[in-house]
């Protein structure tokens, strides 16, 4: 512990670290970068390091916080945790970041301890939680598989709240479909408990119209084009296809660890060709059409199946092996040994096909649930979604209703009923008050920050969702006809509802709770305009930025090792 | 609400106590500057207190050092203090208590307990705000730029790399107490700080009427030097002898136990042990997370137990901790979860799902043959040779995994890297493998299902498998994207496998987690242990207050044991010669010419071997008393006595050279100092005490949280210095007991009204007096051990401090010493 031998710097320790004015700032500049990029009108950054590499563009959180160097250890902490998450979600890593700062910066200036602030945000999270889940909640939306509608909508809304990927509507439509469509593909039509989702193989193009992006059943492989000319003609038949996981290029296999003696005139690599010979002469005599390979093939043994009409390629790389075996049913072979004719695989036909420069080999399988999607400007975010959406069949309401939603309730609810969030901790209603407040107003201007361009933001008074309205409203306005819909597109202005500003205090009200029925139907017919996002992650990110928050409240010391 | 800053908390003490009565001594914590100024209550004794020791109703002039001098805490960074300038700078502030023999250029440096109380006063600062239910987390940088999260005591005293001699000093103590009971760090530190702190004011006292006498300051500094190995020795010997007894006599009835039956089975009471979790939690967790984490630990305990004493468990979840816990980085806390079974940190190199009766084998080694093992030579002498060799590696790969089918073995663990083509072959026939496993998750599965590896024999292709077991499933479970194995083991043994995944949004978090469920488990251990008291009563035993001034008696005849000790010493080298399996090592010292030490360690001490040395002007005492040095435990009195001796002659002489190379044996003696001298002298009455009950801590003892034992062990300390008639004792008692009080006091110092600390005080002192049972008002418990041990410990880290009179700064590369490899090779 005490080596004598290193020579130690002493570390830095700094007391109550979060009132230092040097932290606040930073913290409130980190806050600044992440709130002008959030949502689909966020502001993009351009990230340029001065050393060299190349210039990206983006509004991700990812991409972002990936870049960015943050040298404050309770920085770090807090990107570190978003980053976590979206590693985890690949979504609402904004949004997490995003409420944490907020949150801390509430919270302090409150001057409450740490002991009751964290105990009350705690207590808040736990009721937000729980009223999510809740039948009553008044702001999520069962997801029906059988209609496509609602996944459709989920995929739209991730896709156009990243403005880097400079879609246009036509674009977004057409990428939300074949997503879409792809993820429907893995899904198996005989589907036991569990659910085991097929593999859809993303295969980025570059250089393409997006528009061009298609969903292809089976697996493509990409080839040159001199192999691809070497390619003989196409047979109409099934094929049958053997699937190797070792290498046919007639290396010598591990020794051991004593030595191994060669006489005089044996030729190890001859006696290694001679087996490979023996494996295609089997391979021939088996009727076997398509030989793919992991590694590398011999060239002599590629000869003598070229000779034969088989069909052989190699070098397909480690990622390619699952899904192929579960397009062709085939079973990796790893031995040099008579192979099996169990571990022969079928598949329906081959392509060759070029896109863009690119070619590729397309094996087209008889019924399975791999399927490539060809995209020309890569997305998985919303493939994540649609997978975590399966689990958990419940999406929420988007665009900063869910917040306002949430504001509206927990406001109302510590007003009304201060005890069944108080659960005889020791904290007085006042303190209560004071953190709901606190929480409440971190989530309005969570759902405040999805507006840039100066506009003003609105909250109705039945529902608590989210209008916003643009800038420099007239004096005498008419609310409903300069509104359409809220946030989430479940209402329209048309529906006799009365506003108040956002961040004008207003009296807490009873927001309605449960979705009503017609409400719901008519999304379904509209459902064009509909904004979700997914439940589990936005709880998850929910839970991470109160849990983080406490966490750096509740930091008394930060000990820097300088060495 | 109230802020530390809030100096009307002071004022707030008063109504409820006797204002006339309680003194009230506050000082700046030093290096405290704006804004987080802190303002500490000092000792809090009752009157009578005061009028014997001489604790004076004095205010203390605020101490302020010149900040470079100690770790600043305040929020302006300053490095950490480097050791010979910032003391000079002490010097300077104190000139007329520290004084340097030398002049400072050669760079030794005087060590005052002003300075120790400087010191412990800035980590007390630090430490404290972190304790308890009401403590903070800290934030820990690593220069490769991890993160870590942090309230451990220890954790936090390693992570603020500290140069001052008397902090490594304390650092280096604290580690020692931690490796062995693994919690109380900061009580350690906050008790030790107090125990300076009223040391500090008994000199501050003496200091006044030494002035008056007007000596020459540098006999005045020999005779402060004398003071403290006095007083270092009265601490001692009330640890050894004092300490005990009163632990034994008084506070074990007040003792509560996590077991709920007094029977011989024990069964462990659910309800207490989640008390005691609770409040274990409480001071090493984040606020937001201790009661779902002890919720975990509880409900895992419980679940990995089979049996009504879960000690078995207890071990085994202790030493495969690692194995036993999976992270999971990326979600919330609230995420983490108890899975049944054992999960390894491996994914299946072949899942072959397979159901009924799946069994599995354990190898250590390559399945596939080789073509030449080492140091054997492979001829090839044809191609046909080389292809019959790989036919046949091919054939016997294939025939093993087919027997190994054949026994019903689906699952094969290996520790080893397999090789692709037994991956093949176990694809073939359905095994599924899992391989590069640790050699300590391999030891873990056979531990829980006691199987052995199987071998494989090297020529026939039969091979024999000695060793399979069943297991319930064998499945992939993927965690936040990784693939994990997971199998459902059948177990052999009292633990029902169950592993943990712990969630947290960062690595820093989850790895707190980790730490203080592992500690967790180190103290259950240690709780469900006996623990045998130094201390052993008469069964007539008449009084039992006071003790034989041994003390005295030794320090007439000065001579005689030293003697006695060279003869007995030799005897006991003989002794050693006979048991040298168990005799690790022996270690001489050469102090000073005419006198040997040894310092003998024994890993493995057989308790029938209980031998003792009692020098003969002691036999007569023992017969009411006797202190049964217990392993490792301390020093015999006449090894003090040595030292003092040898010390009083040196300042007789005033050599400044001995004197440094006494301190020297007295630092070397103190760095192997957690298994220091558990040596049991070979005595002229071998009578091993049949007649006399040892007494212990029984397993499971606890009290309620909150400052019960500090409080009641304060008690029972004034009241044992009331009935003595030492004056060394009564000081050493009086002192100890006040600072005891400084825990409790930073645990209430948010609590007010009548939670606030003097009105717990009052009442528990009154409800001692009136003997009415003690009401905890916060609901928790902790292992009575656990705090007598942090007790031990810190009176031996002052005794330590105290002898020490001299940091000399020594401008050379260290050697590499030797002694203390060897001293660590012991401890272990």
């Amino acid at each position: 512990m005490m080596s004598c031998l290193e020579a130690h710097k002493p570390s830095l320790c700094h007391s109550e670290p979060l009132t230092t004015e040097k932290v606040r700032a930073k913290l409130t500049v980190l806050k600044g970068v992440l709130t002008s990029c959030y949502g689909p009108f966020g502001r993009l950054k351009q990230l340029h390091n001065g050393m060299g590499g190349s210039v990206c563009t983006t509004s991700q959180s990812t991409v972002l916080l990936r870049n960015l160097s943050v040298t404050h250890p309770i920085l770090k902490i807090l990107t570190t945790a978003v980053q976590n998450h979206v590693s985890c979600f690949s979504d609402c890593g904004l949004f997490t970041a995003i409420l944490c700062c907020n949150l801390i910066e509430n919270v302090q200036k409150t001057e409450l301890t740490a002991a009751t602030t964290i105990k009350l945000n705690k207590h808040l999270l736990n009721f937000c939680i729980s009223y999510l889940r809740s039948e009553i909640c008044g702001c999520r939306i069962p997801v029906d598989f059988t209609s496509t509608q609602i996944l459709l909508c989920l995929v739209r809304s991730i896709l156009t709240s990243k403005p880097a990927c400079m879609l246009t509507r036509k674009e977004v439509d057409h990428i939300s479909a074949l997503i879409l469509r792809a993820f429907l593909h893995t899904i198996p039509e005989n589907t036991g408990e569990p659910i085991i989702l097929g593999k859809c193989i993303i295969v980025p193009l570059k250089g393409q119209r997006v528009t061009d992006s298609t969903v292809l059943p089976g697996v493509l492989i990409e080839m040159s084009v001199q192999l691809m000319r070497m390619l003989p003609a196409r047979k109409s038949s099934a094929l049958k296809v053997a699937l190797f996981a070792t290498s046919l290029s007639g290396d010598f296999s591990d020794p051991g660890e004593g030595s191994v003696v060669v006489s005089y005139g044996v030729s190890l690599e001859n006696a290694v060709l001679d087996q490979l010979i023996n494996i295609g002469r089997q391979l021939v005599s088996d009727r076997v059409d398509l030989v793919l390979c992991q590694k590398v093939i011999h060239p002599s043994l590629k000869q003598f199946l070229s000779n034969h009409h088989i069909l052989a390629i190699d070098r397909v790389g480690v990622t390619l092996m699952e899904p192929l075996s579960k397009v062709t049913g085939a079973q990796p072979i790893g031995s040099l040994g008579p192979v099996s004719p169990s571990s022969y695989g079928n598949a329906k036909n081959w392509c060759s096909a070029k896109f863009g420069c690119k070619h590729f080999f397309h094996l087209i399988p008889n019924e399975a649930t791999v399927c490539s999607l060809l995209l020309c400007n890569r997305n998985d975010t919303a493939w994540d979604e649609l997978k975590l959406t399966i689990k958990d069949p419940w999406v929420l309401l988007g665009g900063g209703c869910t917040e306002t939603h949430l504001a509206a309730y927990i406001r109302h609810m510590t007003h009304k009923e201060p005890g069944s969030i108080l659960q005889d901790d020791g904290c007085t209603q006042a303190e209560l008050q004071l953190i709901a407040e606190a929480f409440c107003s971190a989530l309005e201007s969570l759902a405040g920050s999805l507006e840039h361009d100066g506009g003003e933001i609105l909250t109705d008074m039945k529902h608590g969702h989210f209008w916003s309205v643009q800038a420099g409203p007239p004096s005498a306005v008419n609310w409903p006809d300069l509104l359409s819909r809220c946030g989430c597109g479940v209402y329209s202005s048309q529906e006799e509802l009365t506003w108040s500003f956002l961040r004008s205090t207003h009296h807490p009200f009873v927001p309605h709770t449960r979705l009503p029925q017609e409400a719901l139907e008519i999304t379904q017919q509209s459902a064009h305009s509909l904004t979700v996002d997914c439940l589990t992650a936005k709880l998850s990110g929910l839970k991470v930025a109160v849990e983080t928050a406490n966490l750096i409240l509740d930091l008394a010391y930060v000990i820097e090792d300088k060495n | 609400m109230k802020s530390p800053r809030d100096p009307g908390k002071l004022l707030g003490f008063r109504p409820g106590a006797d204002p006339g009565e309680l003194p009230f001594l506050s000082s700046w914590v030093p290096g405290l500057s704006n804004p987080t100024r802190e303002v500490q209550g000092q000792a809090f004794p009752p009157s009578e207190f005061v009028k014997s020791s001489g604790f004076s109703n004095r205010e203390a002039a605020p101490v302020r050092l010149p900040v470079h001098s100690l770790l600043p805490v305040s929020s302006p960074p300053f490095p950490l203090p480097v050791a010979p300038a910032a003391l000079g700078q002490c010097r300077c502030s104190d000139g007329c208590q520290v004084e340097a023999v030398s002049p400072p250029s050669s760079m030794a440096v005087a060590v005052s307990v002003k300075t120790a109380l400087q010191v412990a006063e800035v980590l007390e600062a630090i430490v404290s705000r972190c304790v308890g239910p009401e403590g903070r987390q800290v934030l820990c940088t690593k220069p490769t730029g991890e993160v870590l999260l942090s309230r451990d005591g220890g954790r936090l005293l390693q992570a603020l790399h500290l140069d001052h001699p008397i902090a490594r000093i304390i650092v280096a103590c604290v580690s020692s107490h931690l490796k062995k009971t693994g919690d109380g760090a900061k009580t350690f530190i906050i008790f030790l700080c107090h125990l300076l702190r009223g040391l500090h004011t008994i000199t501050e006292k003496e200091k006044d009427s030494l002035i008056s006498e007007n000596i020459q300051t540098f006999e005045r500094r020999w005779k402060n030097c004398c003071q403290w190995k006095f007083i270092s020795q009265a601490l001692l010997t009330f640890q050894t002898q004092i300490l005990d007894g009163i632990m034994d006599q008084y506070l074990s009835r007040h003792f509560l136990s996590v077991f709920s039956s007094s029977t011989k089975e024990r069964t462990l009471c659910r309800s207490s042990l989640v008390l005691l979790l609770e409040a274990y939690f409480c001071g090493r967790v984040g606020r937001n997370n201790h009661k779902f984490i002890s919720q975990l630990m509880c409900d895992y305990f419980f679940k990995c137990m089979t049996s009504e004493n879960g000690m078995e468990v207890l071990e085994l979840v202790d030493d495969c901790f690692v194995e036993l816990n999976v992270s999971v980085i990326g979600l919330p806390v609230s995420d983490s979860k108890i899975i049944d079974g054992l999960v390894l940190h491996r994914d299946f190199s072949v899942y072959c799902p397979a159901d009924g009766d799946i069994r599995v084998a354990v190898v250590r080694e390559i399945i596939q043959p080789v073509f030449s093992t080492s140091r054997s030579e492979f001829v090839l002498n044809s191609e046909a040779q080389f292809q019959t060799s790989q036919i046949w590696i091919m054939e016997r790969t294939k025939s093993i995994m087919k027997y190994l089918l054949s026994q019903n073995v689906k699952l094969l663990l290996s520790t080893v890297k397999q090789p692709d083509l037994v991956i093949y072959y176990a694809r073939l026939s359905g095994i599924s493998v899992v391989d590069c496993l640790s050699s300590e998750e391999v030891s873990l599965i056979q531990r829980i299902i006691s199987l052995s590896p199987f071998v494989l024999p090297q020529a026939s292709l039969q091979c024999e498998i000695s060793d399979t077991a069943l297991v319930k499933f064998c499945k992939p479970l993927i965690l936040r994207s990784k693939r994990y194995a997971h199998l459902g083991l059948i177990s052999t043994c009292t633990f029902v496998p169950h592993c943990i995944s712990l969630c947290g949004p960062v690595q820093g978090l989850v790895e707190q987690h980790e730490n203080a469920l592992h500690g967790a488990f180190k103290m259950l251990r240690q709780l469900f242990k006996d623990f045998d008291l130094n201390y052993v009563k008469k069964a007539n035993d008449q009084n039992d207050a006071l003790r034989p001034c041994i003390y005295k008696n030794n320090r007439k005849s000065n001579q005689v044991p030293k003697i006695g000790n060279h003869s007995i010493h030799r005897s006991y080298q003989d002794t050693g010669i006979k048991n040298s399996d168990k005799l690790e090592k022996t270690q001489y010292l050469k102090a000073h010419s005419n006198l040997v030490v040894s310092d003998v360690e024994l890993e493995t001490y057989i308790p029938c071997l209980t031998l003792k040395m009692m020098p003969p002007d002691r036999v007569q005492t023992d017969e009411i008393w006797r202190c049964l040095p217990p392993e490792n435990k301390r020093i015999t009195d006449d090894y003090e006595l040595l030292i003092e001796s040898n010390s009083t002659r040196n300042s007789l002489t005033e050599n400044p050279g001995i004197e440094i190379s006494y301190e020297n044996f007295q630092v070397t003696n103190i760095a192997g100092k957690g298994s220091m001298l558990p040596v049991k002298y070979k005595s002229l009455d071998t009578c091993i005490s049949q007649s006399f009950c040892s007494s212990s801590i029984p397993a499971g003892c606890v009290l309620p949280v909150g400052g019960t034992f500090e409080i009641l062990l304060h008690y029972y300390l004034l009241s044992y210095a009331e009935r003595c008639q030492q004056l060394e004792e009564i000081v050493v008692s009086k002192l100890i007991a006040s600072a005891l009080l400084g825990i409790p006091k930073i645990l209430y110092k948010p609590k007010k009204g009548s939670h606030s600390f003097p009105q717990i005080y009052l009442r528990a002192l009154h409800t001692l007096q009136t003997s009415q049972p003690m009401i905890s008002c916060q609901a928790g418990l902790e292992s009575v051990t656990g705090k007598y041990h942090v007790l031990t410990s810190v009176l031996q880290c002052l005794t330590k401090i105290l002898t020490i009179d001299l940091i000399m700064n020594i401008k050379r590369q260290p050697l590499k010493n030797c002694d203390q490899d060897s001293e660590d090779e012991l401890q272990h």
